[in-house]
């Protein structure tokens, strides 16, 4: 889920790249993007086989509580109406209005700048993707299935696109972005207590608890939010 | 170096963005790990604490943006 919200985000970049000069400048800055993004996870994943597995659990447990806290409660301003969702083709015009006036000052190297661009955009969206990949893979000790399911994600939405070569606006970005973030601030909770030596009732069990309980509270906060309306830009 | 220096801003803002909700993290997995390593309380309490406070500093983080 993580991973489609981010492709989808990078994608709309790289789409922009593509109709302005072709999909060559765009795959080669996906793919030089999706490349460094593997190296990333090839070089640290088996590093975090080397630390204590409780160490492990609270660094990645807090880091986990940071990202996905910070994360929900954006998820929650966005379904409360307080702040402004995301509109993937007013991103798309801007993007590609943007890369077009800089490939226009800088016409010889037009193809350059635009590949940078689609590099740019895969690389920093693909970032948040792969510390979920290594944090939840590493903590739970099942690394591979989770930058499985990530690059799987990532080639089904990169695929759609390029097949309908439109932004993806109808994706429910916020409310997977909702469900990640309900789902990573649990994970952190849970790992976070795991860390500090806390033994859950339920053992893993307790994990579903948690994302109920973030899942009313998110939903509640919601709610409790909306009349309170205010544009965001 | 604009590639780099955009890779740094987005791991900071990643887990540092909202720096009020970053410090509340760190001060509440310290109480809860005082209470558990140094009061020796019980699992659960410690547990408790750790969500209930969780949720509240979610809760916080929105309504303080909510309000500006």
């Amino acid at each position: 889920m993580a991973s489609t919200v981010e492709v989808v985000e990078a994608f709309t970049i790289v789409l922009a790249v593509a109709t302005l000069r072709g999909w060559k400048a765009a795959g080669i800055g996906t793919l030089a993007a999706l490349g460094v993004l593997a190296a990333i996870v090839l070089v640290f994943a088996p590093l975090l086989a080397l630390v204590p597995l409780h160490g492990l659990q609270l660094v990645i447990g807090v880091l986990l509580l940071l990202f996905g806290l910070g994360w929900l409660h954006k998820a929650i301003l966005r379904a409360a109406g307080v702040m402004a969702l995301h509109d993937e083709s007013a991103i798309f015009e801007r993007e590609r209005r943007a890369i077009g006036d800089e490939a226009a000052r800088h016409e010889t190297t037009a193809d350059w700048i635009a590949g940078i661009a689609a590099f740019k955009a895969v690389l920093l969206e693909g970032l948040e993707v792969v510390f979920i990949v290594i944090a939840v893979g590493a903590a739970a000790g099942s690394l591979w299935p989770a930058a499985g399911g990530a690059l799987a994600a990532c080639l089904a939405v990169l695929a759609l696109g390029a097949l309908i070569r439109k932004p993806l606006a109808r994706v429910p970005e916020n409310a997977l972005k909702f469900a990640v973030g309900i789902m990573l601030s649990s994970f952190g909770v849970f790992w976070t207590g795991e860390g500090l030596g806390v033994v859950w009732p339920g053992a893993d069990l307790s994990l579903i608890g948690l994302v109920v309980i973030f899942a009313v509270a998110g939903l509640a906060a919601s709610r409790l939010l909306a009349p309170n309306r205010l544009e965001v830009a | 170096m604009s590639i780099l220096s955009d890779v740094v801003k987005e791991l900071f803002g990643m887990f540092l963005a909202d720096l009020r909700l970053a410090v509340g993290i760190f001060v509440l997995v310290g109480v809860v790990a005082f209470l558990l390593q140094g009061l020796h309380v019980a699992s659960l309490i410690g547990a408790a604490v750790l969500v209930i406070g969780s949720l509240a500093l979610l809760v916080e983080a929105a309504m303080r943006k909510a309000r500006r």
